[in-house]
């Protein structure tokens, strides 16, 4: 399958891991990827923030280079980017007048989006299309003794109408599906469906470390050896800002938190430095002990 | 069909009864929803269980309480919406709240919080000797807020009043943008001033779980957002939150991408230098390990820059909001 | 001294409009509501609120006839000519306070059509109109800073010497009973419906005021005068509101024909609710009903109309009975909505005859207004969208009343033994021994006893039969136990003297129904359909007496307006 290809700004900047470990299992998983060439960021909803029409003729431009490319679907490896772009495309779709008059903008560029695009990621297209079973034949090292405590964060989850639950329910728990598929076990945990507080990093440094405190102390009391996250955002804040949190709990967490493709390509057999496991700000050495692969 | 609930106990008069949950099963109609189920429990089983409910119909706003770990109103929540057949349901009181018991919460913080607002109209001048003359768009904008409950749903699960109960939360906020965008008020520049402050408008974490969890549609956090753009029209721009979206903006429109360690930057403030003094050994930690390319000028720009550039220049500031 | 000047119990629409005008008129008020404020039935008000405002052929004197009519000639005109001409101003009051009342071209207020009405002169929020005048109301109680006894639940009326000196009150998160007192007290607690069953109203709708107000000696009127309202939904029985065919539904039968063209050739859908629910009721009983229902059919209002103008509506029949209805009639039926009967008062809200003729009893310095007062404004039927409009008029009345009366009331004292008795009556109900009764089950029992026999059509026979079971039910109360016997939140107790006021006024509306030989408005007797103008232009009373209540009858008032057929 082809996919149009949107890395979003974070895979090209902070987190450069998880564009290495997506394009090292993406071609075993028969997944064909081609970026959208000079697309906008999403906005990542604080562009909203200054006016939705704004964030949403950008995200239209970008659905429009995609039909361009010739292709249906989106594959995003970023949650706030498919939030974002899926709730853009539901604005447009829901209201035919809108979308005139966003196309209206575009005119000036010379495009126009005619409503076609899907938009997904990764961890949809992984079960939907490429499915579990398939992944499943791919999987040449079995994580059977690691816990993994599944982060999803907020815009993979909602606001869940226009995130398309409604045809597809099972989508709440697909990052448990993908674990249990990697021979892994699943760590339930209260942080789970949370914020990561990467938004209000920034605005609200105590508030958004506490967040991490909370969600990689309950992930690690839960008895995680590790969270893994659909999100770079979650990653930033998670693993980046571990320190911080540490410092601000006065108390050591160590909780490493892997990139969904990392995960997957740990299971495919992959070395923790083709997956770029060696650029997180938390070791990931004792996952890579417990997964048994090479150092 | 068999209804199996899982209902978290509590009481102050029962020794060692926190956070014990008690199994229920009673025969219920398909059609029953998770209070007609709760009630039956009460009348039939057990008259201990304590719960608020009364109009049963989703316009009292008392019953709401987690359902399977999401705040919902049980009346409006039916059973097999929740469960299989056979499966159980678990039911807990709001969180974020005290438990006076079993499912009932202590509505203090939440009313509270909505004090703070100034939650009434606040006139602009002597009142008109009729009707004030307002479009029925404005009023129509307002039927959105005004569909508020109070029911605490969105209290209950926003993750940002978890870790701070500082924070004015989303039905007090989504209230207060009730008398923001409302033409007949006249302290619009005062609400939004003091919605600028600590524990206001810049405090939510945009995580869409108030969204998510309103049985109302009154989607608090979107409010929360146009407040935020009100702020901003007024002016207030010297805040973290204020700069950290024009930093934003900046970057998107110069380079057509997000450039993270500028954005960092301006957020916390230019010349706040104790913070980015504070900052460097994160900043050594994360180069070191081929992260965050170096802020400003050496951010490059990307292919679509120019055209992204274009439509912000005819779109940026067009839309400002009209309260 | 006197803990209050006024204190309101009940705090829905009649006890929050009560308490700001006696704050405004400078008094020590207080409101004392066993739910929250906004958790009050008024929030159920989904249609409008009346008023001839303005504009092109409306008048006051329309509004009032149509509320005469609509009464079948039984409401006192005296009152509601006062109700209607208060009307336009309550409304601008309303928006003043910041209802954001749907507005037509110009901006200015705009309005919709309602049942027995001739003009449009409905005023509106979409169909949330209750809810959306009953937050805004708790906005200026807000910034009045009226004390608020929230989650209070009033046992008993102190009445001294006639006199009305305050409450005994239990604080539902405690259990502790209080013991309140007060110059005057308005009695604001809405209707009865929990003694039907099934019903549109509430789980707290449970006749407290009128069964304290009735123990404490006061007088009910009219108690037989019960609305069924035309559209209830199939199953939970929940409310869709009158703007439905105020915005142009039909109602139409198996066969897919608009029955009220038979019933009513000029007003079909919008002729007054009994009207409306005897054809619906006819329509079953004849066979021309689905499945005990008749339909509700929106779908040619088209789905923008219904999304906006009747949002909550189109939520509802969803939720509840999973029907969209843009696309799918909507099964209903008539169903328990209304009490027009409850204490009776003057057209100052008083409870007491003022003028010392001793026309009817009751004690002094008692208020009562909304649905558990009877003033009487409804008579045998209330329109749509006059109930808003009366609780917000007689509120604002009875709270300027009650602040003067207090002003004349010197300083008391109150016995302790009200609360001890009550304290000691709990404990003597607490520690009787299980039976195998259940609150519940005779709730239950009741509920459908009374929508047996006291519905759409009644006859003696069932009437006396509903009379007896409630007597029955009584004795059983007599020995009611209760399972849980804790202080806190100890709905258990709440529920059981519930049911104790539930038993009292249903007994009253049984003996109303009974005594009234005549067919009026709700009330209609099938062995005697016919309207008696000559000897029932009478309001029935009802007196709590040794055993159950004495019965009585009250002139109507009329001013300007002589009986004439009904015809819609």
């Amino acid at each position: 399958m082809k996919y149009a290809f949107y890395p979003g700004c974070v895979s090209r900047g902070g987190t450069p891991e998880l564009y290495t470990s997506t394009m090292a299992i993406a071609g075993k998983l028969g997944i064909e990827l081609e970026e959208i060439v000079g697309a906008a960021c999403t906005g990542a909803g604080v562009l909203q923030e200054k006016g939705q029409k704004l964030g949403d003729v950008l995200n239209a431009r970008t659905f429009a280079l995609a039909e361009r490319m010739g292709l249906t679907t989106i594959l995003n490896i970023c949650s706030t980017c498919q939030g974002v772009m899926a709730q853009a495309n539901k604005r447009l779709l829901d209201d035919p007048d809108y979308l005139a008059e966003v196309n209206e903008e575009l005119k000036h560029e010379g495009l126009e989006y005619t409503g076609r695009v899907i938009i997904k990621h990764l961890a949809w297209v992984i079960v939907e299309e490429v499915g579990l079973e398939t992944l499943k034949g791919l999987v040449r090292n079995p994580l059977a003794d690691l816990k993994v405590a599944p982060f999803y964060g907020c815009y993979i989850l909602r606001p869940s109408d226009a995130l398309g639950f409604g045809d597809n329910p099972g989508r709440e728990n697909y990052l448990e599906r993908i674990i249990e598929t990697c021979s892994a076990e699943p760590v339930n945990f209260p942080g789970r469906t949370k914020c990561c507080g990467f938004p209000i990093m920034l605005i609200n440094e105590r508030n958004s470390m506490t967040m991490v405190g909370n969600h990689t102390t309950s992930a690690k009391e839960h008895g995680a050896d590790c969270m893994v996250t659909p999100c770079p955002l979650c990653h930033l804040n998670l693993d980046g800002q571990q320190p911080k949190a540490q410092a601000q709990r006065g108390a050591k967490i160590g909780m490493p938190v892997l990139h969904l493709p990392q995960l997957v390509g740990l299971a495919m057999g992959l070395s923790p430095k083709e997956l770029g496991m060696n650029q997180h700000v938390v070791s990931t050495r004792g996952v890579e002990a417990k997964a048994s692969v090479r150092v | 069909m068999r209804a199996k609930l899982r209902v978290k106990r509590f009481s102050t008069e029962v020794e060692a009864s926190a956070n014990t949950y008690q199994e229920y099963e009673v025969d219920v109609p398909e059609h029953f929803t998770v209070l007609d189920s709760l009630i039956r429990v009460r009348e039939d089983v057990d008259p201990s269980l304590a719960l608020r409910c009364s109009c049963r119909a989703s316009i009292c706003g008392s019953c709401a309480m987690r359902v399977n770990d999401r705040a919902r109103l049980a009346c409006k929540t039916r059973l097999t919406s929740v469960a299989e057949e056979g499966d159980t349901v678990t039911i807990e009181p709001m969180g974020n709240q005290r438990v006076v018991k079993d499912l009932v919460v202590d509505l203090q913080l939440f009313w509270g919080k909505v004090r703070a607002v100034e939650p009434f109209l606040l006139p602009n001048g002597p009142e008109p000797e009729e009707e004030y003359i307002a479009p029925n768009e404005a009023m129509l904008n307002l039927l959105t807020p005004m569909g508020c409950i109070m029911c605490g749903a969105c209290v209950s699960d926003c993750t940002s009043l978890e870790v701070d109960k500082n924070f004015l939360g989303p039905a007090a906020l989504a209230k207060s943008y009730r008398f923001v965008a409302d033409p007949r008020d006249g302290a619009q520049a005062t609400r939004l001033s003091n919605l600028n402050e600590s524990g206001g408008v810049w405090d939510c974490t945009r995580c869409n779980m108030c969204v998510e969890v309103c049985p109302k549609g009154v989607a608090p956090m979107e409010r929360i957002m146009e407040l935020r753009e009100g702020v901003m029209d007024q002016g207030m721009t010297n805040t973290p939150g204020a700069r950290h979206v024009n930093s934003f903006a900046k970057s998107v429109a110069r380079a057509g991408w997000l450039d993270e360690t500028m954005l960092a930057v301006e957020s916390w403030g230019k010349f706040n230098l104790p913070k980015l003094i504070a900052e460097i050994p994160l900043g050594i930690r994360v180069l070191r390990r081929g992260k965050m390319p170096l802020p400003g000028i050496l951010h490059h720009k990307h292919k679509g820059a120019d055209a992204i550039g274009r439509i912000f220049k005819r779109l940026e500031g067009k839309q400002a909001r009209k309260f | 001294m006197a803990d209050h000047d006024v204190l309101v119990v009940g705090a829905g629409l009649a006890g929050m409009r009560a308490a700001i005008a006696a704050h405004r008129a400078g008094a020590n008020v207080a409101m004392m509501s066993k739910v929250h404020p906004v958790r009050s039935h008024s929030n159920a008000a989904q249609g409008g609120i009346n008023a001839a405002l303005r504009g092109t052929d409306d008048s006051v004197d329309s509004h009032i006839y149509d509320t005469v009519k609509g009464s079948d000639y039984l409401g006192d005109q005296d009152a509601i000519e006062l109700m209607c001409n208060e009307a336009p101003g309550e409304i601008i009051n309303l928006e003043h306070m910041g209802v954001i009342f749907n507005r037509d071209e110009e901006g200015r207020l705009g309005t919709r059509a309602f049942g027995g009405a001739s003009y449009a002169r409905t005023f509106f929020v979409a169909d949330i109109t209750g809810q959306a005048i009953l937050h805004v109301m708790y906005e200026q109680i807000l910034k009045s800073g009226v004390r608020s006894y929230e989650e209070w639940f009033a046992t008993d009326l102190i009445i001294e010497d006639n006199v009305v000196r305050g409450v005994v009150a239990m604080e539902m998160l405690t259990g502790k009973l209080h013991t309140i007192t007060a110059k005057s007290v308005i009695l604001a607690t809405g209707g009865v419906g929990r003694a039907f069953e099934p019903s549109t109203n509430a789980l707290i709708c449970t006749g407290d005021g009128m069964a304290l107000a009735y123990r404490a000696g006061a007088t009910l009127l009219d108690m037989e005068m019960v609305q069924y309202h035309p559209t209830t939904l199939a199953g939970n029985g929940v409310l869709l509101t009158e703007a439905a065919r105020g915005e142009g539904a039909y109602l139409i039968n198996s066969q897919g024909e608009r029955f009220m063209e038979k019933y009513a050739p000029k007003m079909k859908e919008l002729a007054s609710r009994d009207v409306v629910s005897r054809s619906e009721a006819t329509e079953i009983e004849e066979g021309r009903g689905v499945n005990g229902c008749v339909l509700l059919d929106l779908r040619h209002l088209g789905e923008k109309l219904i999304l906006t103008k009747l949002k909550y509506i189109h939520e509802v029949a969803y939720d509840f009975a999973g029907v969209d209805m843009v696309k799918e009639p909507v099964p209903i039926r008539p169903g328990q909505h209304y009490i027009m009967g409850g204490i009776k008062t003057d057209v100052a809200t008083r409870a007491w005859d003022e003028t010392g003729a001793g026309r009817w009893t009751g004690p002094k310095g008692l208020f009562a207004a909304g649905e558990t007062a009877c003033v009487s404004v409804h008579g045998g039927n209330r329109l749509g969208a006059n109930s808003l409009l009366e609780t917000v008029v007689f509120g604002k009345i009875a709270g300027e009343a009650a602040t003067e009366y207090a002003k004349g009331v010197g300083e008391f004292s109150v016995s302790g033994a009200w609360q001890s008795d009550r304290e000691a009556a709990i404990k003597a109900v607490m520690d009787r021994p299980q039976n195998g009764e259940r609150t519940a089950a005779i709730r239950l029992e009741l509920g459908q006893i009374m929508n047996q026999h006291l519905a759409v059509f009644r006859n003696e026979e069932g009437m006396q039969a509903a009379l007896a079971k409630v007597k029955e039910l009584k004795q059983r109360y007599a020995t009611l136990p209760i399972v849980h016997k804790g202080s806190v939140y100890n709905t258990d107790l709440i529920f059981h003297t519930e049911l104790g006021y539930m038993l009292d006024v249903a007994e009253t509306i049984c003996a109303g129904g009974l005594l009234r030989k005549e067919s009026r408005g709700a009330h209609f007797r099938k062995d005697m359909p016919e309207r008696d103008d000559e000897n029932w232009m009478k309001h029935t009373t009802a007196v709590r007496g040794e055993d159950g209540p004495t019965m009585g009858t009250l002139e109507v008032v009329k001013t300007r307006w002589e009986p004439q057929k009904r015809v819609y």
